[in-house]
Order: C-alpha cells, then structure tokens, then sequence
C-alpha cells in the first residue's frame, strides 16, 4: 500500500496552479469523519486565518475582526481558501499541484489587487 | 568544467565580494583598527571561517535540492516553528537595511556637505528603481563590478606597508590592555557584522533563481571559499588602515567622519572621494541583497510567486515587501538615527540572534531524505557545532555588551 505522510509530506508544502504559478501553501489540512469508516482528507485550507488559527485560536478571532473593521473583505472576500482534495493533480517533492488556475482564486485576490491598484501606477510599468 | 560554470564560478566570486563588504564591515573595521590596531583581527579570521562554512551550505542545499532556505525550513519544521526565526530574521533585515541606507547617504554626506537625512528619501527612490527594473542578473553583474571599488582598502593597506609581525599576533585572540567592554563589544559586532544573516539567506535563494542543480556544488565551493575570504581581505585592509592611519593620531572612530580620512594618506588628492565612493557603493550593493533577502524569506514563508526576474506585475506581493522594506528603513535615517551607532548596534544584534537564524539552518542541512549524499559530513558538523556553542555564547553577551561597550 502506498501511503503518505500528511504533516511531514503535504502541510506547509509550496502550492501551485496548473500553470506552476506558485499560489500559497498548505496552511490546514481538513479530514472528513465518516461513521463507521476511516477519516477521509477533505480539503486543503489556505490563508493568513488559518495560520493565526495554528498559534492561537484567540489570534484567528482577532484577526477576523480586523479584516471586518478595515473594510478588507472588499479585496479578500473569504478569509481562507478551501480547495477540495478532488483538485489536488499532484503530490510531489517541491509542491502540491492544483488542477486550478491562481488569477482566478482567492489566493490571488490580494496579489491581483496590489497589481491592478500599486504596481499599475507605477511609472514605466506598461499596461 | 564548462564555460557556463566556469563563468559562472568567476561571477559568484564577484558577486559574493560585492555582497560582503558593506556597511557594517566598514563601521566594525574602522572602529577595531582605531581603538585596538591589529589586536581584533582575529574575529574578523574567526567570522570569516565561519561565514564560509555557512554560505557554502546554504549554496549546497539549494542546488542539491533546488529550494531556497525559507521554503524549505517552513516545508520541514512547519509554520508555526519557523516564525519566530522568521520575524526575528526580518527585524534584523530591516535594521540592517536602514544600515546600508544610512551608509549610502553619509556617503553622499561626505561629498555634498549635505546632512545625511536629507539624502534619506533619494537614495531609497534609487536602491529601489534598482531593483523594480532590474533582473537577477543585471544586479549581480553591476553591484559587483562596481563593488571592486572597495579594493581601494586593500590597495591602501598594502601602500602603507603594516609591521607585518603585529598584524600576525593579532590573529590570535588576546586580553585587552585598555577599555576591555569596548574590545569585547566590537569584536562581537564584526562576528556580527560578517556572520550576517541575509549573506547566506540572500545567497541560497539567489542559486535558486540562477537554476543551480547538483552539479553546482563544486562551483558552489569555490564561490563561498574564495568569495567570502576574498571579501574579508577588504574587512583587513580596512583595519590595517585604521590602525596605520587613525590609531597614532588617537583618532578614535565615534563617528563616520572620522572614519573618512582612512584613505587620504595612501591616495593623497582622491582619499576622500574614493573612501566616499567605496563606501557608498557597498551599501548599495548590500543593502539591495538585504531588501531582496527580505522579499525572498516573505514570499517564501507564505508561498507567494517570487523572482526578481519577473515582471513586477507577475509577483506583486513580492515587490511590494522589498518596496515597503526600503521605504521605512530608510525613515530611520530621515529621522536623523546616527548610521554608524545604528550599524554598530546592528552588528550586535546580528551576532545575538544567531542561535534563532541558524538552528533551523544547521539540523536542516542534516536531513538525508533531503540532501542525501550532499547532507553535512563531519567536517561540516564540526564548525556547525562549534558556530552554535558560538551563537549561544553570543546571544548572552551581545546586548550587554551593547549597553557597556556600546558608545
């Protein structure tokens, strides 16, 4: 049976799109619990909520609060990115691959801004 | 070995030259040959040896495993080990940083007759269009070719012909006869000053952008063992200056003003200019290593797209670290913070984080699933054991040594 270490083999590991475009890391593993057999993995968690969440659940609260006061929901709608495990196109030494394309997802959704509202309007960047 | 690595080998000694002397060399030299002649040259050997061991493992890692070091410290220890040595590695980043700025704008200082704070924002406008329009390689080329210019240190010491039996006494250590915290403290800052963190941060992701595989290692070798001894040979003459010229006078170095008139006596009508050059041209070469440093560990830790030879708009969150990074550091020297006491508290805090920076670094580069027959032999382990005893050493003694020695 092939097996896989999931803390040491897939948490923290690079992710990437279709593409190779380098999307985030593995910040959360989900297993699903299934009555009367074994857990299943769920999905993968991503972002900074789901890291905060790691060194204190107090931290992940805290953090949630701010992104409401500030108004940062209209850049990052979701606080976290959870991508289902059927995504996952593959496991290997440099990366965790996923079958989606970052422009399109959450994860980019602060990259995306910075470009289209900072780096934009830097002057000799051409658009 | 071929063209490519041959090349290769000459432009990462180049590179390594240009990325080592800097800012803190230059304070840390200056105030050691001042205030002990040749005595501290020993910790400059010491750091040197040191800092070799280090940059070729971080060299080693990448291009065995074809990952920079933040990447692979939080992919094996996992976030929530890896964060404190993260933003201890970026506090010390930014202090070095605002170094380098501080460094630049005395230089301009020196030629202007302007203060340096005035310079502050101009120069962080132009290290950072340096790096916005700039690829890997440009940098690596023009920062060091220009960075040779420091040679002038060496070219000087040689002129000055130093007795060459006190220079070898000061290999060894000894007690001080005078002012003991002072000596201690400044022996600490250039083992921090060489020891610097983002030489071998900056470095292993700088293999990574360069495509190293394993068939680098040898080329690797070379580069840290030539490249970092070379770039120390500047630190000496630098020393050997200031003991020549500045510790008869009693010149002591408690301020970069001081430390302008090293070169004078060697190179009569150019002395100032050239040490004003020299000078500014190491910050600027370091300090954009260090900005980029910094983006390197962000993006890294949080998985984001990295590349300085990426279009800005493909790795936004990347630039941006390196832009805010200048742009605040350089609000230090804006605000009129002193760039040599800065740099010397800097090169103490260096040295005393180093158990934080290099722990993570020293088990990882033991890991054979990783590195399999490249992981550290023996001899590598030794020095990584003895650095460690070193750092722990260090991490009690800097900060009082700050408050004692520290003027």
């Amino acid at each position: 049976m092939k097996t896989m270490d999931l803390v040491r083999d897939v948490l923290d590991k690079q992710v990437v799109d279709r593409d190779e475009t380098k999307m985030g890391r593995v910040d959360g593993l989900l297993l699903e619990i299934r009555p009367g057999q074994p857990p299943r993995i769920e999905a993968i968690d991503m972002g900074f909520v789901v890291l905060a969440r790691r060194i204190h659940p107090r931290l992940e609260a805290w953090l949630e609060r701010l992104r409401r006061r500030f108004g940062v929901s209209s850049i990052r709608k979701t606080a976290r990115y959870r991508v289902p495990w059927s995504a996952v196109k593959d496991v290997n030494p440099f990366c965790v691959q996923l079958d989606v394309a970052a422009l399109d997802t959450p994860a980019f959704d602060w990259e995306r801004w910075l470009r289209d509202h900072v780096v934009a309007h830097v002057p000799g960047v051409d658009s | 070995m071929n063209m490519k690595k041959a090349t290769q080998l000459a432009l990462g000694i180049v590179t390594a030259v240009g990325g080592f002397f800097d800012a803190g060399n230059l304070a840390t030299s200056a105030q050691a040959g001042a205030s002990f002649r040749f005595q501290l040259v020993w910790s400059l050997l010491l750091g040197t040896l040191l800092v070799i061991f280090l940059v070729e493992m971080s060299g080693r890692f990448a291009a065995v495993t074809r990952k920079a070091l933040p990447d692979a410290i939080r992919e094996h220890f996992g976030f929530t080990a890896w964060l404190v040595p993260f933003l201890v590695l970026t506090l010390v980043h930014f202090l070095v940083l605002a170094s380098e700025i501080g460094g630049i704008c005395f230089a301009l200082h020196l030629v202007t007759g302007l203060p340096p704070a005035v310079w502050a924002l101009p120069v962080a406008v132009l290290t950072w269009l340096f790096l916005w329009r700039s690829t890997f390689g440009t940098i690596e080329n023009s920062t060091s070719l220009l960075g040779l210019l420091t040679l002038a240190f060496v070219v000087a010491a040689v002129r000055h012909h130093p007795p060459t039996g006190e220079l070898l006494a000061g290999m060894l250590p000894s007690l001080p006869h005078h002012d003991p915290a002072k000596y201690w403290f400044i022996a600490v800052s250039i083992l921090g000053s060489v020891i610097a963190p983002y030489l071998f941060y900056f470095y292993s992701s700088g293999a990574v952008e360069d495509e190293w595989d394993p068939s680098y290692v040898n080329v690797n070798r070379g580069i840290a063992f030539v490249g970092m001894g070379f770039g120390s040979l500047i630190a000496l003459g630098a020393i050997v200056v200031a003991a020549v010229v500045l510790a008869p006078r009693g010149i002591e170095v408690n301020d970069y003003h001081q430390a302008a008139m090293m070169l004078t006596d060697a190179f009569p009508f150019w002395g100032f200019v050239l040490f004003a050059a020299a000078m500014a041209i190491a910050c600027l070469g370091a300090g954009i290593e260090v900005a980029l440093a910094m983006a390197y560990t962000t993006a890294q830790t949080f998985g984001w797209n990295w590349g300085e030879d990426l279009d800005p708009r493909e790795d936004a969150r990347f630039c941006m670290v390196y832009t805010a990074a200048i742009l605040v550091s350089s609000l230090l020297i804006l605000f009129g913070i002193d760039p040599l006491k800065l740099t010397l508290v800097t090169m103490a805090i260096n040295a005393a984080v180093l158990p934080f920076v290099a722990i993570p670094f020293l088990l990882i580069m033991n890991d054979r699933k990783l590195l399999k027959e490249h992981a550290n032999g023996w001899i590598s382990n030794s020095v990584a054991a003895f650095l460690l005893v070193l750092a722990l050493v260090l991490a009690v003694v800097s900060i009082p040594l700050v408050i004692m020695g520290g003027s």
